[in-house]
């Protein structure tokens, strides 16, 4: 029997090779998918972002130094000007340590009490996904720097907050952010203008836009095209109010009971490259890293 | 060492490269986000040089390296570059390589071919990815992007030894 068995190994080598392969392959999309296996993919980003860190640093060192040469002039003009300026922050900075000192007192005076403000986590893109099926972006802090599953993510570009993602799996040293536009990512979400809320879900990068599910009928003539979606803070993932994107299109499918408004995102996300990883609530001031949220236009009272 | 097993070894760390090109420096040259598939064009490459065995074993490899650092489910990008890697080895020694024509043909064939195993190993195993939910836009681009890379990548992987085919093994 055991001799069969070689002969018939023997002769169909490749055959049995690649049978074996496929079959663990398909255990192990089994397992995967019943989210059992979660350790090796946990490694394997931790080993991964360790040479990711190298590739991103040593292609960045050569892009800088070639164009450091060039910003050196620059450099000089600038340092002449921000001399000026300096002398000019010296005076506004003891300025403001003297409100600062008087803010404290009044707020002492009035008891109020420290403000909550969540804590956030600066970090830098390193890699994006390594083909072109799945949609994840590798950031440079992990487990060790506090970054935990399913942390919200938000960025800043130009002078707007916009909501990235969130955090879906953590290493040690790095971690993965699901963006916003992946069809796994749904966010709780409602339009600034008439507080109506939904259901905000990727569509997949093709599309370019993001899709607004279960916004009431009712509310299409008050939507109007431009109006900014925000996170509504229900479900308890995302923090309220982080601009999410403007309504691009809205459609009344008359088979169902809302509305399906198409949303293009404030991020761009192939621009990305600093990311806030939005921790729990913590008192005190927000720190120099948390820069505060772009006032949102005021609601409308509706009667 | 075993020829095949050096192949294969080299195939890997070959891959491996390629993988974290991909993640990291290639993304500067991406087309509305779609990077070329330089690490399917070494499995193919590799494959067809060096027969089925080769090809299967390095595609596992490399795809298991993949899915530990992808979102992706354990298993989905072993799966695809096992078969991928067998199915082009199975065309060794029956295919002439052009320089120019035939990578570019390989390319669109086994970019088209890595589609639609995406799309079935998707719809059977329930996994939501953002690339290939359907065939648009994205995976043209990275079909015609791959085409293009591939007449001088293939000309570049020839000047490595250990992947190149012998005359016994060709014949």
């Amino acid at each position: 029997m055991p001799g069969l068995f070689e002969g018939f190994f023997a002769r169909h080598r490749k055959g049995a090779t690649l049978a074996a392969l496929v079959l663990v392959s398909l255990i192990c999309l089994l397992l995967s998918n019943r989210t059992v296996v979660i350790k090796p993919k946990e490694i394997g980003l931790s080993a991964a972002g360790f040479f990711q860190k190298g590739f991103t640093g040593f292609f960045r060192w050569f892009g800088d130094t070639a164009g450091s040469i060039g910003q050196l002039r620059a450099a000089r003009e600038e340092l002449a000007a921000a001399r000026a300026r300096l002398e000019e922050m010296d005076q506004a900075t003891r300025e403001v340590l003297e409100l600062r000192r008087q803010n404290a007192e009044l707020k002492d005076q009035l008891d109020f009490s420290q403000a909550l403000s969540p804590e956030r986590i600066a970090a830098e893109v390193i890699a994006r996904d390594t083909d072109n099926l799945f949609s994840t972006i590798t950031i440079n802090k992990g487990s060790r720097q506090g970054v935990k599953k399913g942390m919200p993510v938000v960025a800043w570009q130009g002078d707007i907050e916009g909501l990235v993602g969130k955090v879906v799996l953590v290493g040690p040293g790095s971690s993965q952010v699901l963006p916003l536009y992946d069809p796994q990512c749904i966010v709780s979400a409602r339009v600034d203008t008439t507080r109506d809320e939904g259901l905000v879900a990727g569509q997949g990068k093709d599309r370019g836009t993001i899709v607004m599910n279960y916004v009431k009928k009712i509310a299409k003539d008050k939507i109007s095209y431009g109006d900014l979606v925000v996170s509504s803070g229900l479900g308890g993932v995302y923090p309220k109010g982080i601009n999410i994107g403007r309504i691009r299109d809205i459609t009344a499918p008359a088979y169902e009971t809302s509305l399906v408004l198409q949303v293009q995102p404030i991020i761009d996300f192939d621009r990305l490259e600093y990311l806030f990883l939005i921790g729990p609530m913590v008192e005190g001031p927000p720190s120099a890293a948390s820069p505060p949220v772009v006032p949102a236009p005021a609601p409308q009272v509706k009667p | 060492m075993n020829r095949d097993f050096r192949t294969t070894f080299f195939t890997v760390i070959a891959l491996a490269i390629c993988i974290l090109l991909q993640s990291t420096i290639l993304g500067r040259v991406a087309i509305r986000g779609v990077r070329p598939d330089l690490a399917m064009l070494v499995l193919v490459f590799v494959s067809l040089r060096r027969g089925p065995m080769v090809g299967q074993v390095s595609g596992f490899a490399s795809g298991f390296l993949e899915d530990l650092m992808n979102v992706s489910p354990l298993g989905f990008h072993s799966l695809l570059r096992t078969v991928i890697g067998y199915l082009f080895g199975l065309l060794s020694g029956n295919v002439f390589i052009d320089p120019f024509l035939m990578p570019i043909i390989l390319a669109v064939v086994a970019t088209i071919l890595k589609g639609i195993l995406s799309g079935i190993v998707s719809a059977l195993f329930g996994i939501e990815s953002s690339g290939f939910i359907t065939f648009t836009g994205r995976v043209w681009i990275e079909v015609g992007y791959n085409g293009i890379v591939a007449p001088f990548f293939f000309a570049l992987l020839n000047l490595f030894r250990v992947f190149k085919q012998t005359d016994k093994e060709g014949a």
